[in-house]
């Protein structure tokens, strides 16, 4: 084992015990306790090489650098709106209706609102520090414990010691939102490290749609974001979770996240990853109770030297269960985009439904796109598919729209967002598809230079 | 009839892009004047979808010698856009899907490009027209939400290129085996909305491209062309689809036009 002298490994200046009992200082013991446990699991978990299947295309020796990081001290924001920086009020006027809102500036909750009526029913939406005073049973109970305890990893461990910012969502027993609720983050701080945290409880046949934007201009120097996400649907349950990640260039965003469906549960998921340098996300769902439903949904669009990795898995714990999960995404420049998923189907999990899709556009000789899709079934009354493909845009498709009319650039931005449509047809969350549509064509408009 | 021709083809020839041999047409001469009806017949292979392509501008033709002209203009040093915007439309004999992108969504952006510089589409006026157009090809509506030809049955694929065809009302509209894949009700739909087109624009011309005589009991040509082995082997009128009906394409078997330029006929 590692050598007590040597310092172990991604121990920064910055992240280190000395910072653990700086963030626990005010804390209540068991929370204490908790990232403690955490930043000992770190400090004896090795930084994940290209050795491990799992890493193979994302070497984190190049692509990251934890030594210069300092943590995000980031001054408390105003609260006045009107002071807000212009992309983040733009982000926010594109969302439609709304259940309740969080502006979150540097890990800071600048603004948390939740309609009267559903704060009455016991819905609880705001920050997760906050939470831990005022419904410190329920965090106790579910935060960094079964979803996305320190042991799931490297960056888990190191989340679950040093977070400072999070989200707490809580909705009762049959409380249902007719509107998402809309988390919209906003980082400036460059050579920050942020580590955020979102826990979710669905009780018992509620439902609830939860959007989160993160953006932020581009970064002189490499800005690392960890979010741990924890979604838990009970019995009967809807959930429907999205990510939408519009980081600048210089960051590298890194989110574990675990879904945990309870019996008769659904609980969807949609990751957008059309920013940031690096993206690295970690997804398992995991069907836990019988007729638990999962529709796992991705979208990246990568230009430049944006590098992509997905890393998904689909638990069938219980029989009767359901997943279908679709990830496509567009490349261009040399962007890079991994995508390795596993489906697992436990003993005893008959009449499992699975399928497993990643689909990648290339269009730049440069950009690659590798596709890992993988089975584990160990019961035989099931029904499992996996498919990837990449390929390049349809250029019959292409003369077809321009023998229309449609000239190069139109017909091209045409079969790219009908080939990216797909997967926001399934999730139509309104303002999400439109914002989503819009930075695509964004991207588009550079493509043509 | 001494209005000068909207489409002059001179002695055409084109082969395969990237291939040295693969010459298909091997010297076609054609000329439509505004308001004609041409037809072109001919056997399997002869270069019928060929000719259209080289026409709209596909990237996978590259002609070598001769000349297009249409309505004045060198037709082969234009774009595929910019020949569709010139007023060429090709109703393709193998339409291709675009899954994702609804005929809607799609054709509006086709009207919007012929729009004026700087001017937008009026919406509603773009709905209203779509709608009349479906309703006059007896398309259900809910068609207009459903993705370019994914997942169409082959007369509905026919269908959405006239009715592409009816919303972008070109010069000239190549019509590339519309009637393939279509059962005798629907051609007759079709045929209906082709001589509406007609109608509306009397100089709007339509070439033809069909092997049966069937289409031309519905939409009746002024001229019959039969092509053969990359060339026009011979050219008339009605007559000539008729004769062709009972003879078949026997007579042109083994005959080759008049080899007057450098390529070769094949053997
Ligand atoms: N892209 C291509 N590559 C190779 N051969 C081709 C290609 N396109 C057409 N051809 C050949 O050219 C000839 C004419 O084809 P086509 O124009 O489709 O004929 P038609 O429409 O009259 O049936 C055929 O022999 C066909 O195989
Ligand atoms: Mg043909």
């Amino acid at each position: 084992m590692a050598q007590a002298t040597l310092a172990p490994e991604g121990v920064t200046q910055a992240l280190s015990a000395e910072a653990v009992e700086r963030i626990s200082a005010d804390e209540p013991t068991w929370l204490q306790e908790r990232r403690r446990h955490a930043w000992s699991v770190y400090e004896t978990t090795p930084m994940p090489t290209t050795k491990l299947e799992e890493w193979r295309y994302t070497d984190l020796k190049k692509k990251l650098d934890l030594a210069p990081l300092r943590l995000s001290e980031g001054t408390a924001a105003p609260d006045d709106p009107a002071q807000w920086p212009e992309r983040l009020r733009e982000a926010m006027d594109e969302d439609r209706e709304a259940s309740g809102h969080i502006v979150v500036i540097d890990g800071h909750v600048v603004h948390a609102d939740i309609s009267a009526d559903l704060a009455k029913q016991g819905v609880v939406l705001g920050s997760l520090q906050d939470a831990v005073e005022q419904h410190a049973a329920l965090v106790e109970e579910h935060l960094a414990t079964e979803a996305v305890p320190a042991e799931e990893g490297k960056f888990a461990a190191l989340n679950a010691a040093l977070w400072t910012d999070g989200v707490l969502l809580y909705v009762p027993k049959g409380v249902q939102l007719e509107a998402p609720v809309r988390i919209t983050r906003w980082l400036t701080e460059s050579g920050a490290a942020y580590l955020s945290r979102v826990l979710i409880v669905a009780e018992q046949h509620s439902q609830v749609s939860y959007v989160d934007e993160v953006l932020s201009d581009d970064f002189e120097s490499q800005t690392f974001t960890s979010t741990a996400v924890e979604v838990i649907a009970k019995d009967g349950a809807q959930v429907q979770y999205v990510a939408v990640q519009r980081l600048g260039k210089g960051a590298f965003y890194q989110s574990v996240q675990r879904t945990l469906a309870g019996r008769d549960a659904t609980l969807d998921t949609l990751n957008v990853a059309l920013g940031a340098s690096v993206t690295r996300v970690d997804l398992n769902a995991r069907l836990l109770g019988p007729g638990a439903n999962s529709d796992m949904l991705g979208l990246y669009f990568g230009d430049g030297s944006q590098h992509f990795d997905f890393n998904t898995s689909q638990d069938h714990i219980k029989p009767n269960t359901a997943s279908d999960l679709l990830y496509k995404g567009a490349l261009d420049g040399s962007s890079r985009a991994v995508f390795r998923g596993i489906i697992r189907v436990y003993p005893g999990a008959q009449k499992t439904d699975a399928y497993q899709t990643n689909r990648n556009l290339l269009l730049s000789p440069h950009a690659r796109a590798d596709s890992l899709p993988n089975l584990e079934i160990e019961a035989d009354d099931v029904k499992c598919s996996h498919g990837a493909t990449v390929g390049e845009l349809d250029s019959e498709a292409k003369f077809y729209l321009m023998s229309r009319g449609l000239n190069r650039t139109q017909a091209e931005r045409l079969v790219v967002m009908g080939f990216l449509g797909e997967v926001l047809a399934k999730l139509p969350l309104g303002g999400v598809v439109e914002k989503v549509s819009r930075v695509i064509e964004q991207k588009l408009a550079q493509h043509e230079g | 009839m001494s209005a000068a021709p909207i489409l002059k083809i001179a002695g055409l020839q084109a082969k395969v892009a990237d291939e040295v041999e693969l010459g298909i047409l091997k010297g076609v001469d054609l000329e439509i004047k505004p308001g004609e009806i041409h037809a072109i017949m001919g056997p399997n292979g002869s270069g019928k979808s060929t000719l259209a392509k080289v026409l709209a501008g596909h990237p996978g033709y590259e002609p070598t010698d001769g000349s297009v002209t249409f309505a004045g203009e060198d037709l082969l040093e234009m774009e595929p856009d910019e020949r569709s915007l010139a007023g060429i439309f090709l109703a393709f004999q193998y339409p291709v899907d675009i899954p994702g992108v609804s005929i809607a969504n799609f054709l509006r952006t086709a009207v919007q490009a012929r729009q004026p510089e700087g001017e937008d589409l009026d919406i509603f006026e773009f709905s209203d027209h779509l709608t009349e157009r479906m309703e006059m090809l007896e398309m259900d509506v809910s068609f207009a939400e459903r993705h370019v030809n994914d997942g169409f049955s082959g007369g509905e694929k026919k269908r959405n290129e006239i009715l592409q065809m009816a919303m972008l009302k070109p010069r000239l509209a190549v019509m590339d085996e519309t009637d393939s894949g279509l059962d005798i009700d629907a051609l007759q739909i079709v045929a209906k909305g082709v001589n509406k087109l007609t109608e509306e624009d009397p100089e709007m011309s339509i070439l033809l491209i069909t092997h049966y005589q069937r289409l031309l009991n519905f939409i009746k040509p002024d001229f019959v062309h039969v092509m053969v082995n990359g060339r026009i082997a011979r050219s008339g009128g009605p007559e000539v689809a008729i004769a062709l009906e009972e003879e078949g394409y026997k007579t042109y078997e083994g005959q080759e036009a008049p080899s007057t330029n450098g390529s070769a006929p094949a053997a």
